[in-house]
C-alpha cells in the first residue's frame, strides 16, 4: 500500500460535514487543528488557503507533516484561538471539528467572539461536536475522572459536551444565521484507541499533582478504559451557519 | 426476507445469499439440515464453487430436492476455454443438476487474466457456449482484487451480469484507490449489473500462523470475523444498506444462523449509524494514531 496509511484518509464525519458547504476557492480557518482531519478534508475539497490553528506544537507538526503535499495552500498557525493573529474579515469558511468540547465555558465564549471577528460577511461556519452523553454511558465515568484530574491540575475541566442547540444560540448572538444541523455519528464509537487516549490525558494531568491525589485517579482511568473496552454511546452533530451580511457585532 | 433485483438478470434475490462453503465443514447430515435451515429463512440465492472442498457434493442432495426454489451461483478459477468447459461439466456433475443459474469467473486478480478470459480461447467463450447449450443462464465475475481491474472488466465484458466483491466498514473507511469498491458499486449500478457483497463480516486478518496456527482458528473464515449477534447485525445492515443486491453469508457454519436472523430483520440503516461503523473500524485499524476525537 504505497505509503497510503489509513490515517491519511479524510474521515466520513468531516466529508459529511463539508459536503454541502462551498469549500473550493475559499479561505478557511480550521479552529483547533488536532491531527488534521478537517484540515485534510478542506484541502481535499479544494480550499484556496487553510489557516490551521492550534495551540499545541505537536499537533502543528503533525498537521504540517500530514498535509505536506499542499504546503502552498496550508498555513499552520500556532496560536490561542481566543486571540489569533488573523485580520478581521479575512476568512470565508470556519470549521471547528471536535474543538468545542475541549473549551470550558469561558474559553468557548472568547473563541466564539474571535471566530466571528475574523469572518467575512457571508462566511460559513461548521461546528461539529458531541451532544452530552446519556446517563447510562459508561464512558462518562472515564470523562469524569479526566475532568477531575484536569480541574485539580489546571483549575479547568478537560471536556464539556455542549448541546448543538446551545452552540447554535451562542453563534446566533454573534451575528450568525442557522443553516442546518446534521447527525454525523449515531451512536458515537468510543473505541479502545479513543479510551486509551483519554486515559492518557489523565496520566498527563496527574503528573502535576501530588502522588496521593494523582495516582488513584490515574489508576482509576486505566481500569475504566480497560473495563469499558469499547462503547457506542451518544451522538456527534454538525451545525452549519452563515454570517449575516453587514453584521458588526461588537 | 427482503428481495432485490439481481441487476438485469430477472432474478429477485433475497438480501442474503447463502455462501455454501459453510457446508464443507459439516457432515452430509449436518449439511442437509443447514440447507433446510437456510431455505426456512426464505433465502433463494446460493453460491458455491468447486474449490470449496466438498461443498458442491454436500449441497447436491438438497439442491436437487429444492432445485426450483434455489437460484444457483457457481464459479470457475479456470481462465482458458478448455479448462472452463471442463470444470463446468465437473461442477454440473458434482452438484447433480442440468443447469447453473449464474456461472462466475472466480477471483480475478490480474489484468493479464482479464486479457485471457476475454480472448478467443478464453473462459468466457466456454461460458457463452454453455449458455447457448442451456447449461448456464447468466455470466458473472468475482474478485477481491484491485477495484480498478474490476471496473476494467465491466468495460470489457459486455454480457457481464453480476459482480461479487468485498464491502464492509473497514474497506469503506479507506480512501485509497486500492479499496475503492464503492466506485465499483456505482459503475455496476449504472450498468444494471447485479452485485453480491463478500467479507461483510470480516473484522481483520488472522494473526500470523506463528502466533495462531490455522487449525486453532475459532472460525473457518478467510478473515477473522465479527461474532456477536449485535456486531453481525450491524455488519449485515451496513452491507445491505450500501446498495448491493445481496450479501453473502460467511464461511463458518457457526455464524450462518446469526446472519440469517439479521437478514430477516433487515430494515435499513441510517447514514449516521453507517458512519459510526466506518469510524469504529478506522480507529480499530492499528496504523491510525490514538485520537480523542472522531
Ligand atoms: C482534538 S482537536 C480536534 C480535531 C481536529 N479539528 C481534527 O480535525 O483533526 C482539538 C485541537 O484544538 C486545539 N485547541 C484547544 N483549545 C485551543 C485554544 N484555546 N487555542 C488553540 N487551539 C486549541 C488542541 O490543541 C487541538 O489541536
Amino acid at each position: 500500500m504505497a505509503g497510503e496509511s489509513p490515517s491519511q484518509a479524510v474521515p466520513e464525519t468531516v466529508e459529511t460535514a463539508l459536503a454541502d458547504r462551498l469549500v473550493e476557492g475559499r479561505v478557511c480557518l480550521e479552529a483547533g487543528a488536532g491531527v488534521g482531519n478537517a484540515t485534510a478534508g478542506l484541502l481535499a475539497a479544494g480550499a484556496e488557503r487553510v489557516y490551521a490553528v492550534t495551540d499545541d506544537p505537536d499537533h502543528a507538526a503533525t498537521v504540517r507533516d500530514r498535509c505536506d503535499d499542499a504546503t502552498d495552500r496550508l498555513v499552520v498557525v500556532e496560536a490561542d484561538l481566543r486571540q489569533t493573529p488573523l485580520r478581521p474579515d479575512s476568512v470565508d469558511l470556519v470549521t471547528a471539528h471536535g474543538l468545542c468540547n475541549l473549551l470550558d465555558p469561558a474559553a468557548l465564549a472568547a473563541v466564539a467572539a474571535e471566530l466571528s471577528r475574523v469572518a467575512t460577511a457571508g462566511c460559513h461556519l461548521v461546528v461539529d461536536d458531541y451532544e452530552p452523553l446519556p446517563e447510562s454511558a459508561a464512558v462518562r465515568d472515564l470523562f469524569a475522572v479526566e475532568n477531575a484530574a484536569s480541574e485539580l491540575a489546571t483549575g479547568r475541566s478537560a471536556l464539556t459536551f455542549y448541546p448543538a442547540s446551545l452552540l447554535r444560540r451562542l453563534f446566533t448572538g454573534h451575528g450568525w444565521t442557522f443553516d442546518r444541523e446534521t447527525t454525523l455519528l449515531d451512536p458515537v464509537p468510543w473505541t479502545a484507541s479513543h479510551l486509551s487516549a483519554h486515559a492518557g490525558v489523565v496520566t498527563d494531568a496527574t503528573e502535576d499533582l501530588p502522588p496521593e491525589l494523582g495516582d488513584p485517579l490515574e489508576r482509576r482511568a486505566e481500569r475504566l478504559a480497560e473495563a469499558i473496552g469499547e462503547e457506542f454511546a451518544g451522538t456527534m452533530y454538525s451545525v452549519a451557519m452563515t454570517r449575516r451580511e453587514g453584521d458588526e457585532t461588537p | 426476507m427482503e428481495t432485490r433485483p439481481l441487476g438485469a438478470t430477472g432474478q429477485e434475490s433475497t438480501v442474503a445469499t447463502f455462501g455454501a462453503i459453510a457446508l464443507n465443514w459439516l457432515e452430509q447430515e449436518g449439511a442437509n439440515q443447514m440447507v433446510e435451515h437456510v431455505l426456512d429463512h426464505g433465502v433463494n440465492h446460493f453460491d458455491v464453487a468447486p474449490t470449496y472442498g466438498d461443498a458442491e457434493l454436500k449441497l447436491g442432495p438438497k439442491l436437487r430436492q429444492h432445485r426450483e426454489d434455489i437460484f444457483l451461483g457457481c464459479k470457475t478459477q479456470e481462465r482458458d476455454y478448455e479448462g472452463a468447459a471442463h470444470k463446468l461439466e465437473r461442477s454440473l456433475d458434482r452438484l447433480g443438476v442440468d443447469t447453473i443459474d449464474l456461472y462466475q469467473i472466480h477471483g480475478l486478480e490480474y489484468e493479464s487474466e482479464l486479457d485471457e478470459i476475454t480472448g478467443d480461447d478464453g473462459a468466457l467463450a466456454a461460458i457463452r457456449e454453455a449458455k447457448d447449450d442451456g447449461k448456464v443462464d447468466h455470466v458473472g465475475l468475482t474478485s477481491h482484487g484491485n477495484p480498478g481491474l474490476i471496473r476494467d472488466a465491466i468495460d470489457r465484458i459486455d454480457d457481464l451480469e453480476t459482480l461479487m466483491f468485498p464491502l464492509n466498514p473497514v474497506v469503506a473507511g479507506k480512501d485509497d484507490d486500492e479499496h475503492d469498491y464503492e466506485a465499483v458499486l456505482e459503475r455496476a449500478e449504472e450498468e444494471d449489473i447485479g452485485t453480491l457483497g463478500i467479507k461483510a463480516f470480516a473484522k481483520g486478518s488472522w494473526p500470523p500462523t506463528s502466533d495462531l496456527p490455522e487449525k486453532d482458528r475459532p472460525y473457518a473464515n478467510w478473515y477473522e470475523p465479527v461474532d456477536t449477534p449485535e456486531e453481525i447485525r450491524d455488519r449485515f445492515d451496513f452491507a445491505a444498506s450500501q446498495g448491493l443486491s445481496t450479501v453473502v453469508t460467511p464461511g463458518d457454519p457457526k455464524l450462518v444462523s446469526m446472519v440469517l436472523d439479521a437478514a430477516g430483520r433487515y430494515d435499513g440503516m441510517d447514514e449516521a449509524t453507517q458512519r459510526s461503523l466506518v469510524e469504529q473500524s478506522r480507529h480499530d485499524d492499528s496504523p491510525v494514531p490514538e485520537q480523542l476525537h472522531h
